[in-house]
């Protein structure tokens, strides 16, 4: 039997074509004005609507242990990082799944989870744009507390948005891992989705979580997503925790992404493709 | 030089019996029955470099089943693949450096942008050298017509149109091995042909391998020399496409225009002789009569035995089509096709 033409790409060639492939899920993404539009001015309102409620709490004067100068920065923030990583990944091969078009996603290049993770990298470049205008909207109402608390802050907010992203793609690969045996995982795509909408600290920062459900929030992956990078983001982690946090985030990253890896390749055999 | 050989390949799915109806359904989700459905079984065969293979079998017979073993999206039950010398599932990505797939109906290229984009996409993902993508881009574009489709978004091209922005996608690297399942679904009969021309030229000047399933038996007859049948996941004939239809097509048919239709005594004599033979006679007019032979040996001793009793105008021999073949294979007669060895 004859050998392979072409050798195995190189990690130049690969990141050449990853980054090509996410600016084009970006591109594809962006490619209907009206809904582009529609969505900016939904999470607008959404954030605003959420924004009211939390201010009629403290304006009933109820007894909340984060200040409120710190919770609506917080607020938008953890919207705004929320935004960016809502990911198409899970919803997207459900649907490639169903129709049997995962076939062609099986067969690329890339690999198939470089091609999933490339696919959600143009999600998040993409999302990015529709969350800016309401980033801009926040620091109007709420001023300079929305604005990262230093240099560092930024940088160091940036990279674990990084790890977050990594995070939210690993979740969402176990996801698909189950799509593929499932043959349909919408189930399982709510209960992430739920998982992530309580734990994440999305409605409210975790401190404020009765127990159990505080405990529990603290060992579970969602608060890495977007609890983490929005409160790195804005001066409020300092001291040994910052680097405790971001050993953390590193761990669930290589946890989720590697445990997501070692099981696409022991359910290959039991892999199966609707659609003929 | 061999690039795709499968022994004893099987692949089996699961799938959970359900009753029918709301109840049917309810009940299901406490019960934990399944059923296994063999979709190919213990299947054999090598494929050499250059070669163009046609699969045929009617739907659910296991060809895309086979397909996608071959290519590693699926993992086989039991048996053994390789292809270009690897297991599929279990190097994929090399692979797919290597190979070329189309599936008709299921999209590859990237919904909202344009074409053209996606062809870019190709480009970096497979790390075409501008050199070779110049003139594989070239010339893919002009022969499937694609020139005035690069500029639009996949969503917006027909059925048609898109099956040739796939089929150029995946041929666009010039691969080793293309694997073609139904390409040419929802092609006109123009476009169908420049497909198949572009096939054979592709295949002549980089010797790539095909492997080709359709239901349109000319894509086979055009494209191939070697066919396999599949009938409910079982290889019945692996072999040469005239072997084929010589093999499965025993009957011809001889239609004979007379002068003048004969007298009753002349046409009971002429049935009489022929009787041994087992042929069937069918005067469709008054001058025309149709004469089907079970085997072609008889049609010597038939066109004499005619000559001798009618006054024949006219005589024309012809042989059942593939189609035709295929078409009674797929109603019932794959039964008497011997396995292939």
């Amino acid at each position: 039997m004859t050998a392979l033409a072409l050798p195995p790409p190189s990690f130049i060639q690969l990141l050449f074509g990853f980054i090509s492939l996410a600016e084009k899920t970006a591109a594809s993404k962006l490619a209907y004005r009206f809904a582009s539009f529609i969505s900016i001015l939904t999470n607008t309102l959404g954030y605003c609507i959420f924004l009211l409620v939390w201010r009629e709490v403290y304006r009933q004067g109820t007894a909340v242990s984060v200040p409120r100068a710190e919770i609506f920065p917080y607020l938008l923030l953890a919207f705004l990082v929320n935004g960016i990583l809502t990911l198409g990944v899970e919803a997207r091969f459900n649907q490639r799944l169903r129709t049997g078009a995962i076939t062609s996603d099986l067969l690329q290049p890339l690999g198939f989870v470089n091609f999933q993770m490339a696919q959600g990298v143009g999600d998040a470049m993409a999302n990015s744009a529709f969350v800016l205008p309401v980033y801009v909207v926040g620091w109007c109402f709420l001023g300079p507390a929305v604005l990262p608390a230093s240099f560092a802050s930024a940088a160091i907010g940036g990279l674990s948005l990084v790890l977050a992203f990594l995070i939210n793609f690993g979740l969402s690969f176990f996801v698909i891992q189950a799509c593929c045996v499932l043959h349909s995982a919408y189930g399982v795509i709510s209960m992430r989705l739920a998982l992530h909408q309580v734990f994440s600290g999305l409605s409210a920062p975790i401190v404020l979580f009765p127990e159990p459900l505080h405990s529990l929030a603290k060992w579970l992956p969602f608060r890495h997503i977007v609890e983490t990078p929005a409160s790195i983001w804005l001066g409020q982690v300092a001291g040994a925790r910052l680097p405790q946090l971001l050993a953390t985030q590193v761990a669930w990253a290589l946890v989720l992404l590697i445990t997501s890896q070692l099981l696409a390749r022991s359910l290959v055999r039991f892999r199966q493709v609707q659609g003929g | 030089m061999e690039v795709l050989r499968a022994r004893c390949l099987s692949r089996t799915y699961s799938k959970r019996v359900r009753g029918s109806g709301f109840l049917g359904t309810l009940r299901a989700y406490f019960s934990n029955a399944m059923q296994t459905v063999p979709a190919v079984q213990d299947v054999s065969f090598a494929i050499e470099q250059g070669e163009a293979v046609g699969l045929i079998g009617e739907n659910g017979a296991g060809k895309s089943t086979l397909i996608k073993m071959l290519t590693g999206i699926l993992a086989p039950s039991s048996g053994e693949v390789e292809t270009l010398g690897v297991v599929p599932a279990a190097d994929r990505r090399r692979l797919s450096m290597s190979i070329g797939a189309v599936f008709g109906q299921k999209p590859q290229l990237l919904w909202d942008i344009p074409t053209g984009e996606s062809f870019k996409l190709l480009k970096a993902m497979y790390h075409i050298p501008d050199s070779v993508y110049r003139h594989t881009f070239h010339e893919t574009v002009e022969r499937l017509s694609l020139g005035r489709l690069l500029d639009t978004p996949v969503r917006q091209l027909s059925l048609g149109q898109r099956m040739r922005c796939d089929l150029a996608a995946a041929l666009l690297h010039a691969p080793r091995i293309a694997f073609l399942d139904e390409p040419t679904i929802g092609l006109d009969v123009a476009v169908k042909e420049d497909v198949r021309q572009y096939l054979r030229d592709m295949r002549q000047r980089f010797g790539t391998t095909i492997v080709l399933t359709t239901h349109d038996l000319k894509d086979i007859t055009a494209a191939c020399e070697r066919v396999l049948v599949l009938d409910r996941g079982q290889l019945k004939y692996d072999g040469s496409l005239s072997g084929f239809v010589y093999e499965f097509s025993m009957e011809r048919t001889v239609l004979v225009e007379v002068g003048h239709a004969p007298s009753e005594a002349t046409g009971a004599a002429f049935a009489a002789e022929l009787a041994p033979l087992g042929v069937t006679l069918d005067w469709q007019a008054a001058q025309r009569l149709r004469i089907v032979c079970p085997n072609p040996a008889f049609v010597p001793m038939v066109t004499s035995t005619a000559l001798r009793h009618l006054q024949i105008t006219d005589l024309t021999l012809q042989a059942p089509d593939i189609d035709s073949i295929v078409a009674r294979m797929y109603r019932a007669d794959v039964q008497r096709m011997r396995p292939s060895p």
